[in-house]
């Protein structure tokens, strides 16, 4: 286990930031921690490493508990952090080097590690750059390469894509693949549910400070009852045809929109369920345009254990 | 040393606006300096004040008296008329007339009470210059008359006009030179103070500005560089930046007052710099913990190395300022720092006894660094347990 995390429990005064907490982190994988803004998912970072003081609970990094000053664990962690963390004074390359150089001593290894950052964050044309004059999107990756560069075998990432551009988005998120194929374990914070479904292996859902589901994605959405959404697009709608639909046995919830004719269904956890809508479409003669079935999501996963829509709090 | 280099690139980037400092460190320094008054003068020259002599005798004695005083005064030709020489008075053309009686070398052989009649400026010092010179002729002619029997009046003129071209060579003692320089020097070494103070707050609030952000600090903590070792190489960047900015303000002297700056006083105001440079940094420490962006060390720089300076004496002297201002300059290291350099300008000697007292000066000044050095340590606390 890379990371444990027992019962933490971290106030501000009235305020329960984390209530008692519980993570483990497998050596090799890439780890999502995700929930809405304000859900605890940053003070649970901070505290891991070390940066917040908690009321309750332990934390172990590499078997051993972590502190302030257990700098033997520290020398195998990479932070990125959701602000960007860099010196506005430094070059792009000065600013790598610093630190790396917090890590590495040999010059000439933190030279060719430097290096291997800036190819990796593809900053090369950009290495003489003070950060003030990189787009938000260069920056974030700047930020990433002074996380990195070090070769770390722990990088944590918190929210790491927060205001970019889909194409650094995107590269990024390659980055963090490839940083995990190359066999560093990754911790990734986010409120974008998309994001960590794409790149993680295993997730912990977040709420109030307390993790409210953890596993695969699979795993997740096995624990709900909905299944698939299925979009069906009806020309000549009349409201009979939303009573008849909710009356489906598969059926958990119906709605239909107005503006693009589409009628969607939310169905219960099961087989058949797009195929019980058709056919009662064509029982009735219905006729039906576009059709779209579409698996449940973690926001699905979400709604069903809080009641409330990840997407309204972000 | 990453935080120790890291440290000196963030000063690079705000070199230009601390090179403005210097810059008008150095252009006042010298202008201050050289204001500060000629050099004393070395070189002594009798003042001749400008007369009018009418001489109604014609004894030698009476023409050697007019001789004499040719060789000692302007003697302006002015006709005996009374208007002619009270406007000659009164335009300050003469400063003293001077009437011969007829008689007058016949009464002084006989040891007679001789009376020249004379017309001055009422209380004014050629009168009395012309008064002695006067006296001393008479006086010389008395005292041959009475030990020196048969004399004749042309030998008793010789006499007195071979005694009287004897002069005494004078010397000004060179401590007047040595206390004028220490002045000269006192007065740079005063102003440096303001632009210490300025460049140092500058510099260091705005390095500590960057170290201290969060998101900066933070990730510098999540590294294994151990936090002391941190704290050493700030402090030691900080500490060769004082050092640095001491060095340079230090340079000018050197190009203008030379090889004093080598002696003993020269060196005492060295030191007393170094010190209060040092004092300013702990300051600027304290500084960097209170204030909150670059525009308030800006504000900062300037208010507190401005209105320090001002009210201790490093731009105004110090027995200008009113009591009350003294007050409450001396809770100010500059107060002391300046003192200090008033005192080792007016040395004439370095003795013990003189230096002991600037010495308690200068720990007076280490006190403040303490001072600061102790707050700031407790706010940084405070704030990090916040």
């Amino acid at each position: 286990m890379i990371i444990k995390v027992n019962n933490l429990v971290k106030r501000y005064d009235e305020l329960i930031a984390l209530d008692h907490f519980n993570l483990e982190v497998r050596e090799g994988e890439i780890f999502g921690l995700l929930g809405p803004n304000g859900s605890g998912k940053t003070t649970a970072i901070n505290c891991i490493l070390s940066l917040l003081k908690y009321d309750k609970g332990t934390i172990e990094i590499y078997g051993r508990p972590m502190a302030p000053d257990a700098y033997d664990i520290k020398r195998n962690i990479g932070i990125i952090m959701q602000n960007v963390a860099v010196f506005d004074e430094l070059t792009v390359y000065e600013n790598i080097d610093y630190f790396c150089g917090m890590y590495i001593f040999d010059k000439q290894r933190r030279r060719e590690l430097v290096e291997e950052a800036i190819e990796f964050v593809e900053l090369d044309s950009f290495r003489k750059f003070l950060p003030k004059k990189l787009s938000g999107g260069l920056l974030r990756r700047l930020n990433i390469a002074c996380g990195i560069a070090h070769r770390p075998k722990l990088i944590i990432l918190d929210e790491p894509t927060v205001a970019v551009d889909p194409q650094s988005r995107r590269k990024i998120l390659e980055g963090i693949r490839k940083l995990n194929e190359e066999g560093a374990t990754i911790v990734y914070t986010s409120h974008y549910m998309e994001e960590v479904e794409e790149i993680c292996t295993r997730i912990a859902i977040m709420d109030k400070g307390k993790v409210i589901a953890s596993g695969t994605k699979d795993e997740l959405k096995g624990m709900i009852n909905s299944g698939e959404k299925l979009t069906v697009e009806i020309l000549e709608f009349n409201p009979n045809i939303l009573e008849g639909v909710g009356s489906l046995p598969s059926i958990v919830s119906v709605d239909y929109n107005e503006n693009n004719n589409m009628l969607v269904a939310k169905s219960r956890r099961g087989k058949n369920n797009l195929s019980a809508l058709l056919e009662y479409l064509r029982n009735n003669q219905i006729n039906v345009g576009r059709i779209y079935s579409e698996p449940p999501t973690l926001n699905d996963v979400f709604l069903e254990i809080t009641g409330k829509e990840l997407r309204d709090h972000v | 040393m990453q935080v120790y280099k890291a440290l000196f690139k963030v000063i690079e980037k705000n070199l230009p606006q601390i090179i403005i400092y210097l810059i008008v460190f150095i252009g006042v320094a010298v202008g201050l300096s050289n204001a500060g008054g000629n050099p004393a003068d070395m070189n002594f020259t009798a003042t001749k004040v400008s007369i009018a002599f009418i001489n109604y005798d014609k004894s030698a004695l009476a023409e050697g008296l007019e001789n004499y005083l040719s060789k000692n005064t302007n003697m302006i030709d002015i006709p005996d008329d009374n208007e002619k020489l009270q406007d000659a008075l009164f335009f300050r053309e003469i400063e003293y007339i001077i009437r011969v009686p007829k008689g007058f070398g016949e009464n002084l052989m006989m040891g007679k009470a001789v009376e020249l009649e004379k017309t001055a400026i009422p209380g004014s010092v050629s009168e009395v210059y012309l008064d002695n010179i006067i006296n001393k002729y008479i006086n010389t002619a008395n005292i041959y008359i009475s030990n020196m029997e048969g004399l004749s009046d042309k030998q008793l003129a010789d006499f007195v006009e071979k005694d009287l071209e004897q002069k005494a060579e004078v010397r000004l003692n060179r401590k007047i030179e040595e206390v004028s320089r220490s002045q000269k020097v006192g007065i740079h070494f005063n102003y440096m103070a303001y632009s210490l103070f300025a460049v140092l707050i500058l510099g260091v609030s705005t390095v500590m500005l960057v170290f201290q952000d969060k998101d900066l600090k933070n990730r510098n903590l999540c590294s294994p560089m151990t936090i002391r070792s941190m704290n050493t190489q700030l402090i030691l960047g900080n500490l060769t930046y004082a050092v640095l900015a001491w060095l340079i303000m230090t340079l000018p002297g050197f190009f203008m007052f030379g090889s004093f700056m080598l002696t003993a006083k020269g060196m005492l105001f060295l030191l007393n710099s170094l010190i209060f440079s040092l004092t300013a940094l702990s300051i600027s420490f304290l500084v960097s913990i209170l204030v909150k962006g670059p525009g308030a060390v800006s504000a900062a720089a300037n208010v507190i190395s401005l209105g320090t300076s001002f009210i201790s004496g490093s731009m105004v002297p110090q027995e200008l300022l009113g009591n009350t201002v003294l007050t409450i300059g001396s809770f100010t290291p500059n107060y002391w720092y300046v003192k200090s350099n008033n005192a080792i300008a007016g040395m004439a000697d370095v003795t013990l006894k003189n230096i002991m007292p600037i010495f308690y000066n200068m720990l007076i000044v280490i006190g403040f660094a303490i001072a600061s050095l102790a707050i700031a340590l407790v706010v940084s606390k405070q704030k990090r347990i916040g």
